[in-house]
Formats: C-alpha cells, sequence, structure tokens
C-alpha cells in the first residue's frame, strides 16, 4: 500500500485530483451563495429594495424583532439597512483612501529613495505589521484610544449639544477609521512594494537619463506601469475593510447611527455600525427567524458587494494593459 | 598623419580618395584579418562614414575627470574632449570604466550612492557641477545597452520627456510634428507610422533601441551617449543603427561605449582606448587603429588582451 502511494503519480491522475479540490472550491461558493440567499429571501420578499433604504431608527427595529414570534407577521420585517451601508461605506472608503495614500508614499520610498539598511528592515517588519491579528488592533483600541478620545478630544460641550440625539463616549467613526486603516495599511503596503520592485531599473534609469527627478521618474514610469497592480491591492484591501467586523464592533460605539458630516467635528466622534459588525453584534440572537432573516440580508449584500469589487477591479485593470507585454 | 595609416584606409575604404601614398607595411597586413577574428560573425570592418565630419566643435571637455566607486578608482585623470559632428567611440575590455566615465558625463554615476568624482567635466565651457541636474540630462542624452521602452505607446515614449519638461502638458496635436520628427531620425517613422499608439514593447528589439535613440532625441540634446548600443541587436539591426550614428553626428556629440573593435571603426571618427580606468589612448580612428601610439593599444587591437 506505501508502495503504492510511493510511487510518482501520472499527470492523469494529479490532473484529476487537482480539479476535484478546484470543483469543491467551487462547489463551497455556490453552496455558500445558495444558502445566504435562500436565508436572506424572506426579508427581501417583504420589504424588496426599500430594505436598503433610509427611515426610523434601525437599532429599535432591530429591538423590535427580537419580540416577534416564531411565525412573524410581515410587519415584523421592519428594517432600514441605511445605517449600517452608509457606516459601511464610510469607514471602508475613508480607510482605503488613507491606506492607499500612506502606502503609496511608504513603498515608494523603500523601494526607490530608502538606504538598503532601512530597506531591509522595513520590508520584513511591514509583512509582521500584515500578519498582526484584527482583533489586537481592536484591544488597543478600545483600551487605549477610545479613553484617550473620551478624556482629551472629546468636550463636555460637544457632548451636550448632541445629548438629545446621541450618546458620546470616545468609541465612532474616527477611531474605527483610524484602526481599520492600521489594519489594511501593511498589506496594501507590502502588495505595493513587491510590484513596484518588479519594475525593470532600467526604466526608471532610462526617465532619469532623460531629465526626470527621481521622484518624477517613480510616478511617470514606475507607478504607471504598476496601475494594475495598484487596483488589484486598493480591490484586496476595500474587501477587508468592507469585512472587517471584530475590530469595528469593539470601537465603533455601539449603536447603528448614520454620522452626518455636516457636524463637522462631532462627525468623527459619532458612533456608527457596519454591515459586517451588526452581524456580529446581533449574532446572539440568531434563533429568532426574523433577525435571522435579517442578518442573512445583510450578509448577502457584502457579497454582492464584494463580487461588485472583483468585477469593478477587473474592468478598471483591461485598458490598463493595453501597453503590457502579455496579452 | 603619416603615409602608413592612409594606406590602410585606402585598403580598407576604397572608395576614400587616395590622400597618400606609400608602401604598405607587411605587419599591418593582417590588421583586418585580427579584427575578423575578434568577431567573426561581423566580417564587414569598411568604415561606413564616407568623410570626415565637417564642423568640429567642442561641445564637451573632460579636465582630469576621475570617478570612484567607494575608494576604488573606476576612472582615474581621464582629460578628453568631445565635439559636435564627430562620433567618439571609448574602446577597451570589460570592465575598464568605459561606462563609468560615459555615465559621468551626464551625472547619472550620482544613482550610484557611493560614486564620486574629481576632476571638472565642462559642456560647452560651464562645470557640469553647476547645472542643475535634470537640466543636464536633457542636454546630454544617452541610450542604453538594453533597450528600455517605457510600457507606453510608440507616441506617449518618444513625446514622454517633452510632456515632462513642459509646465503645461501639451496636448497631442501640438506634440505630433516633434514626435514624427524625431522618428524620422531615428530612421524609424515609416516602419511604425501606421500605428503610433501600438504598445512599444511589441516593436522588435532594433526597433526598440531606434525607438530609444528617437525618444533621446526628440527633445534636442546637443551630446547622445550611446552605452553599447548594439550589443544586443543582430547584425542587420546593428547597420541600420550604426547609419544612424552617423547621421546624427551632423547636429549632435556622439559619444558610443562599444566592446566591438569593428564598430568602433567603421563608425567612430575618434577613438579612445581605456584600460584598467586609465584613458591609454585616444585620437583619429585610422591611427589607433593602424598605428598605435601605446603598446597596450596594439596588444588590445591585435587581441591580446581583453
Amino acid at each position: 500500500m506505501l508502495e503504492r502511494l510511493r510511487r510518482p503519480w501520472s499527470d492523469h491522475r494529479a490532473e484529476q485530483l487537482l480539479g476535484a479540490v478546484a470543483c469543491l472550491l467551487a462547489i463551497g461558493i455556490i453552496l455558500m451563495i445558495v444558502f445566504i440567499v435562500r436565508g436572506a429571501w424572506p426579508t427581501f420578499s417583504h420589504l424588496g429594495l426599500s430594505w436598503l433604504g433610509s427611515g426610523g431608527n434601525l437599532d429599535n427595529q432591530v429591538g423590535a424583532m427580537v419580540n416577534t414570534s416564531a411565525h412573524p407577521a410581515a410587519s415584523a420585517f421592519a428594517f432600514h439597512a441605511w445605517p449600517l451601508i452608509w457606516g459601511t461605506l464610510l469607514t471602508a472608503g475613508f480607510a482605503v483612501l488613507f491606506g492607499l495614500a500612506i502606502s503609496l508614499a511608504a513603498a515608494i520610498f523603500i523601494v526607490d529613495f530608502a538606504p538598503p539598511f532601512v530597506q531591509r528592515t522595513m520590508k520584513p517588519v511591514i509583512r509582521l505589521l500584515a500578519a498582526i491579528p484584527g482583533v489586537l488592533y481592536g484591544l488597543i483600541g478600545i483600551l487605549v484610544l477610545v479613553p484617550f478620545i473620551d478624556k482629551h478630544i472629546l468636550t463636555t460641550a460637544e457632548q451636550n449639544s448632541v445629548i438629545n440625539v446621541i450618546q458620546l463616549s470616545g468609541g465612532g467613526l474616527g477611531v474605527t477609521i483610524l484602526l481599520v486603516t492600521l489594519m489594511i495599511t501593511p498589506i496594501l503596503t507590502a502588495l505595493i512594494t513587491d510590484a513596484l520592485e518588479s519594475v525593470p531599473r532600467a526604466w526608471r534609469e532610462g526617465a532619469i537619463a532623460l531629465g526626470l527627478n527621481p521622484l518624477r521618474a517613480t510616478i511617470a514610469v514606475s507607478l504607471r506601469a504598476i496601475r494594475p497592480a495598484i487596483v488589484a491591492a486598493t480591490a484586496l484591501a476595500t474587501a477587508r475593510a468592507l469585512g472587517e467586523a471584530v475590530v469595528v464592533s469593539m470601537v465603533s460605539g455601539g449603536k447603528a447611527f448614520a454620522p452626518n458630516p455636516l457636524d463637522g467635528k462631532i462627525f468623527f466622534l459619532e458612533p456608527v455600525e457596519t454591515l459586517a459588525s451588526e452581524i456580529v453584534r446581533q449574532a446572539d440572537n440568531l434563533s429568532i427567524p426574523v433577525l435571522h432573516s435579517t442578518l442573512y440580508a445583510i450578509a448577502a449584500l457584502l457579497l454582492f458587494s464584494s463580487f461588485a469589487l472583483s468585477l469593478a477591479s477587473y474592468l478598471i485593470r483591461l485598458p490598463m494593459r493595453r501597453y503590457q507585454v502579455s496579452n | 598623419m603619416n603615409g602608413r595609416a592612409g594606406a590602410v584606409r585606402n585598403r580598407l575604404a576604397p572608395e576614400s580618395p587616395a590622400w597618400q601614398n606609400g608602401p604598405l607595411p607587411i605587419e599591418k597586413l593582417d590588421l583586418e584579418a585580427q579584427l575578423m577574428a575578434i568577431a567573426p560573425e561581423q566580417t564587414n570592418t569598411r568604415p561606413r562614414r564616407a568623410r570626415a565630419a565637417v564642423t568640429a566643435v567642442e561641445r564637451l571637455r573632460l579636465e582630469d575627470v576621475s570617478v570612484f566607486y567607494g575608494n576604488t578608482p573606476a576612472v582615474k585623470n581621464v582629460s578628453l574632449s568631445i565635439r559636435q559632428g564627430e562620433v567618439l567611440a571609448l574602446i577597451g575590455p570589460s570592465g575598464c570604466g568605459k561606462t563609468t566615465l560615459l555615465r559621468t558625463l551626464n551625472r547619472l554615476t550620482e544613482l550610484t550612492p557611493n560614486a564620486s568624482h574629481s576632476g571638472r567635466v565642462l559642456l560647452d565651457g560651464e562645470d557640469t557641477d553647476d547645472i542643475v541636474d535634470t537640466e543636464l540630462r536633457r542636454r546630454v542624452s544617452m541610450v542604453f545597452q538594453q533597450p528600455n521602452p517605457f510600457p507606453m505607446s510608440i507616441f506617449d515614449n518618444v513625446g514622454f520627456a517633452l510632456r515632462e519638461q513642459s509646465r503645461k502638458r501639451p496636448r497631442r496635436r501640438e506634440l505630433e510634428p516633434l514626435v514624427d520628427h524625431a522618428l524620422q531620425r531615428a530612421g524609424l517613422h515609416d516602419e511604425v507610422r501606421a500605428d503610433l499608439n501600438r504598445s512599444a514593447l511589441r516593436l522588435s528589439g532594433g526597433q526598440q533601441q531606434r525607438l530609444c535613440i528617437a525618444r533621446a532625441i526628440a527633445q534636442e540634446p546637443e551630446i547622445l551617449l550611446m552605452d553599447e548600443p548594439c550589443s544586443a541587436l543582430d547584425p542587420r539591426s546593428t547597420a541600420v543603427i550604426e547609419d544612424l550614428i552617423l547621421q546624427l553626428r551632423e547636429d549632435l556629440a556622439i559619444v558610443v561605449v562599444t566592446h566591438n573593435l569593428q564598430q568602433a571603426h567603421r563608425i567612430a571618427d575618434r577613438v579612445a582606448f581605456m584600460y584598467l580606468g586609465d584613458l591609454v589612448e585616444a585620437g583619429e580612428t585610422e591611427q589607433v587603429f593602424s598605428d598605435p601610439r601605446e603598446e597596450q593599444t596594439r596588444e588590445y587591437i591585435a587581441g591580446v588582451f581583453g
């Protein structure tokens, strides 16, 4: 028996095995989609697309669901997910924007400007940062950042000014964005650094020899050449920011409130909840059919947005590949 | 110029005027055979330059230039003058400092962290260290050993430097005549004009190198530095580029680094032989090849070392 296993595999058998693994993966994804859509169906069939809209207090809506029976009436499904969608867009959007700016600058510095020993230290350090479990960031957020903001940044006057609408406690949009940015920046930096390093040195040198200064040469030739990689890395980081649940639920303030940009500084102190963090927050109540379906609907929306993200990244990259060697 | 050099010139280039007569010395008869033995795949040793350049104006002068990597000298006390209307070939064995010297001329050595230099390089009498580096590199352009077109269209490659130089991004219509002109001068226009939006990376190696030349001359530099521009190319592309160099020398001073002696003989008006960082000998091509003053030059040309 062992003797048989040890013999080299024929290409044919290896092909079959690898094919089987790939098929299993595809089946898994399809099953997941089927389950989520089936679970979300009651919600969407009762509310349609108004589910995505705004209206009422989301926390109260969830609270009402907890008390519904096993055979709920259609009115029990009342839920308007807009605060969650808005919260997700805000956190993911700001985090990716900041993260991209920081990691582009960092990658350019590491690859084209840093002295060799800095280069040698920075690269493993960034990979290490990328490997830190997210919950550690959440812990630092809840133990250090939230109390700090509560004590030093948030004033009593600011708290009082919105006391009738919302309770401010330090946790909120600002900390959430900061931590999600911290979480996605290392992996973005690592990916962009790798891409920049793969650019032939001769291109940048050629640009410098044409009279460009080094930074301009990096931007005009190297960055331009790796645009597809930047888009792909951004899509990956966005997916991670969209799906980040634990950290957000730890520091976001615990209220499904839609922060209003017109509030100025308070905007960043207002509590927020994202699609993913709402699922974590309500995970205890899954036995209630209405809430069960609502959470599945949230999951379906997340799944759909990650597909849309992949598709968008692919479509954006298509025209950029026109001048590359392959294709 | 002595009689022997003239005789060799006669023999190698029958179409050149018989401006010198004299007996052909026996030891010189072997020159052509020796040259062939060095690079047997290229049997054409006849100079392509039909006539010597007419207007030789000094553009670049090196005064006692030394270049160091750390404490190691790569180029030692080189003094040389480079003239418009002439092709200067830097020859010498690998690692003798040819490329380093070339890269000193547009201060590209500054990209190497531990490189330093002493002495002066004067561009039209102005010390290049006093010229802003980006400005200097526009006036002293460079073509590399490996063709390095950018991953963009042919048009964008040639217009690259022009676009980067202008404060306001010029419209394509404004750039078109300049790009066309550069492509024509580089002898590439007829081959690519059908579609200037094609990716430059899909051109052949020889076309890519001519594209790099077009890109380098699009901003009308005064000097063109070429670092073994044909070493990655086949003989046919090499011939095209050699012809091109001879046309370009009318408006530009050209410095070509080459390890191909036949090529130096075919295209250069003057030759500088370097060995271990020293400039051993510099002079008229015919004189250096037929009657070198230094023993090292004689041995190198005869294929003894390198």
